[in-house]
């Protein structure tokens, strides 16, 4: 009976064991929130004022908002399966950012139709991105590559690289916090509440991930494949316009080169969020923990003080592990 | 007839030589601009100089022609081809802003063996047929901590915001930064990579503030200082005397924290029309002229009185920018003989 009850409680925790770690495994972003627990940690270590583990999270949270929504933008298109990547991004941003800057000209009045305009030029990009993949045929990473040129042309012919301010009150706004945290990252929540609701809760969401994990059986399967294509290409600008508005109103005007680092940093946070880059499956969660994660390590790393060599090696080392452990546990055999 | 048209030959060499001499010697000479990036304001500014005075030259007769072109990719293989592009449009000269210093060697020789004159400015080549107009990045590093010296003399915590890694401007700015905090009692306590892009210094500067100690200065590359000031402002902490690099963002921060409460600081960097005293090292090639191999820039400085007078002259949104003439060009190649 003892015997009985003994290999039965080792059998439980054996099972526990496995379902913590199936849990793991379908939760590959947890090992993304452990690294960016870690490097918060490592960096309150040389932290020396009081008040600066809160200062350190508050700016975390800032500077995370705008990769977190671009980051889901771009997990959409990834989901869509091998191939698929928008890299107009940073272009797309630069340009909704110009062009909606250049329309307020700091007028506080003309908010709305700003981030309409934002938003406008956003499914435009969309749209001609979608059409060059579509009607065209030519495949996503290239028409993109190739459709970012011509936003970042028209950016520069728009503006010629003019720094307009953004209107004082929408400055504020993107500069400020509620109830203690920052208004940009209030946003950023909301589009990834958005995201999750629609993978995880509606029929689109379903959709997307069937045709990221086969698109012929998807098709043949009923779904409407060029339709979900289409509305993920569109969104994934559209979120690319609101980030490119948004970081223009936070650091005070629009540059040509303001989107630069969000074309890796948008590809980053997806991997190291744990969504699969083969497409097919994909989480919102792991996205937040990636932005914060890829903030706080170049934080940690400058606060200990290491040159930038060293940085960026250190840099490229643990993005390396954090995707190869969080892989590993999100790989069924 | 043959005897005629000999006599109606010389008759004509006179007159080209006499008119000649009434105009520039280098009214039919064409020059281009070989230009690596376009994608930020100091680049457009730069582009904006470049056109502006070359059209004057244009009207004036001083050149038949200077077209400006820009590579969409800043890549050196690229821009190689361009020039290669260039020699067998038959320019005379052509005016390169290199997107490496060594890379495009190659393709300079091949122009300099054409017959080309070829003049390297900000971004210059080592080859040694090309001319060079240099910016000494050192100085630039030195003369901001010699200004902080100046106001600090008991010295105090240094932040150095510096520009892109493994860039060579990077390593200039930031060596003569460090030479010159050697002879201070200046202590570097925090560095951190702004690329020379607000939102970047930004958020890098947002991301060390909490483990320094108190900052009495910020020492910058340009393009970082009015994100540097946004950071502090956000993290509630002191603001620095942060040296600031000629935007006008960055001089309308300035300009507003010197009415509200007396704020003093220097702004440094390069003017964007340094293209033009190229272009005018060009054509003074072309005319025959002597001119050294090496020459250096300028820095255009803005103190705390010409403050409001450079901020009004440059617009909004751009670089404190100023274009430089002929004369410029002769003054500047006499000083380096």
């Amino acid at each position: 009976m003892s015997m009985l009850n003994k290999t039965g409680e080792t059998q439980h925790e054996k099972r526990g064991a496995r379902y913590l770690l199936g849990m793991m495994s379908r939760k590959a972003w947890i090992w993304a929130y452990i690294a960016a627990g870690a490097t918060y940690i490592a960096t309150l270590m040389v932290v020396s004022s009081s008040g600066g583990a809160g200062a350190l999270l508050y700016a975390a949270f800032t500077f995370a908002s705008f990769a977190v929504i671009v980051g889901v933008g771009q997990m959409f298109v990834v989901t869509l399966g091998p191939g698929n990547v928008d890299l107009s991004i940073p272009a797309s941003m630069t340009l909704a950012a110009t062009l909606s800057l250049k329309f307020m000209a700091t007028d506080g009045a003309l908010v709305v139709p700003g981030l309409a305009i934002a938003i406008g030029v956003g499914l435009g990009c969309g749209l001609f991105n979608f059409s060059l993949i579509m009607l065209l045929r030519i495949p996503p990473i290239i028409a993109t590559l190739s459709s970012s040129f011509l936003f970042q042309s028209l950016a520069i012919w728009s503006n010629r690289g003019l720094r307009i301010k953004p209107p004082e009150v929408l400055a504020d706004f993107s500069t400020g916090g509620t109830f203690g945290i920052p208004n940009a990252a209030w946003v950023a929540l909301l589009v990834s509440v958005l995201a999750w609701c629609v993978l995880e809760k509606a029929i689109a969401g379903r959709w997307i991930l069937a045709t990221g994990q086969n698109k012929r059986a998807a098709r043949l399967g009923g779904v409407p494949v060029n339709a979900v294509r289409f509305g993920v290409y569109v969104s994934c600008a559209v979120l690319a316009g609101v980030a490119g508005f948004m970081l223009a109103s936070f650091s005070g005007g629009a540059n040509l080169n303001m989107g630069t680092e969000y074309m890796l940093m948008s590809i980053a946070v997806v991997v190291i969020g744990g969504s699969s880059i083969a497409g097919g499956n994909s989480n919102v969660p792991g996205i937040w923990a990636a932005a914060l994660f890829m903030f706080l390590i170049v934080s940690m790393l400058n606060s200990y003080g290491l040159g930038a060599g060293v940085r960026l090696m250190l840099t490229g080392l643990i993005i390396v592990s954090v995707v190869v452990l969080a892989s590993k546990r999100g790989r069924r055999v | 007839m043959k005897l005629k048209s000999m006599l109606l030959g010389a008759v004509a060499g006179t007159f080209v030589l006499v008119s000649g001499q009434a105009m520039a010697d280098t009214s039919e000479k064409k020059i281009a601009l070989s230009n690596n990036y376009a994608g930020n304001s100091w680049r457009q500014a730069m582009l904006e100089s470049w056109g502006k005075v070359a059209y004057m030259a244009i009207e004036d007769g001083h050149v038949a022609a200077a077209d400006a072109f820009t590579t969409s990719e800043n890549q050196a293989t690229e821009q190689a081809a361009q020039i290669q592009n260039m020699i067998l449009q038959g320019y005379d000269a052509i005016v390169v802003n290199a997107a490496s210093p060594t890379a495009i060697n190659g393709a300079v020789k091949e122009a300099c063996d054409a017959g080309i004159t070829v003049v390297s400015f900000d971004g210059i080549v080592t080859e040694p047929c090309a001319w060079r107009i240099a910016v000494d990045f050192k100085q630039m590093g030195r003369d901001q901590v010699k200004y902080l010296a100046e106001r600090y003399p008991e010295g105090g915590n240094l932040l150095e915001i510096r520009g892109l890694a493994g860039v060579f401007v990077d390593d200039e700015i930031s060596a003569g930064i460090h030479e010159e905090v050697a002879n201070t009692d200046f202590k570097i306590v925090g560095s951190v990579h702004g690329d020379w892009a607000q939102d970047v210094a930004q958020k890098a500067v947002a991301g060390i503030l909490p483990s320094l100690p108190e900052i009495k200065a910020v020492v910058t590359q340009g393009g970082d200082g009015y994100g540097a000031a946004q950071a502090f402002a956000a993290a509630d902490r002191p603001t620095p005397t942060i040296v600031m690099g000629n935007r006008r963002d960055e001089l309308d921060w300035w300009k507003e924290q010197k009415d509200e409460n007396g704020y003093e600081t220097t702004s440094l960097s390069i003017a964007p029309g340094v293209s033009t005293l190229a272009f005018w090292v060009a054509q003074q090639v072309l005319d025959g002229n002597e001119v050294p191999k090496d020459l250096t820039v300028p820095f255009l400085r803005v103190d705390q009185d010409t403050l409001e007078e450079i901020l009004a002259e440059t617009p909004v949104g751009s670089v404190a920018n100023v274009e430089y003439s002929l004369d410029d060009a002769k003054s500047l190649i006499e000083s380096a003989k």
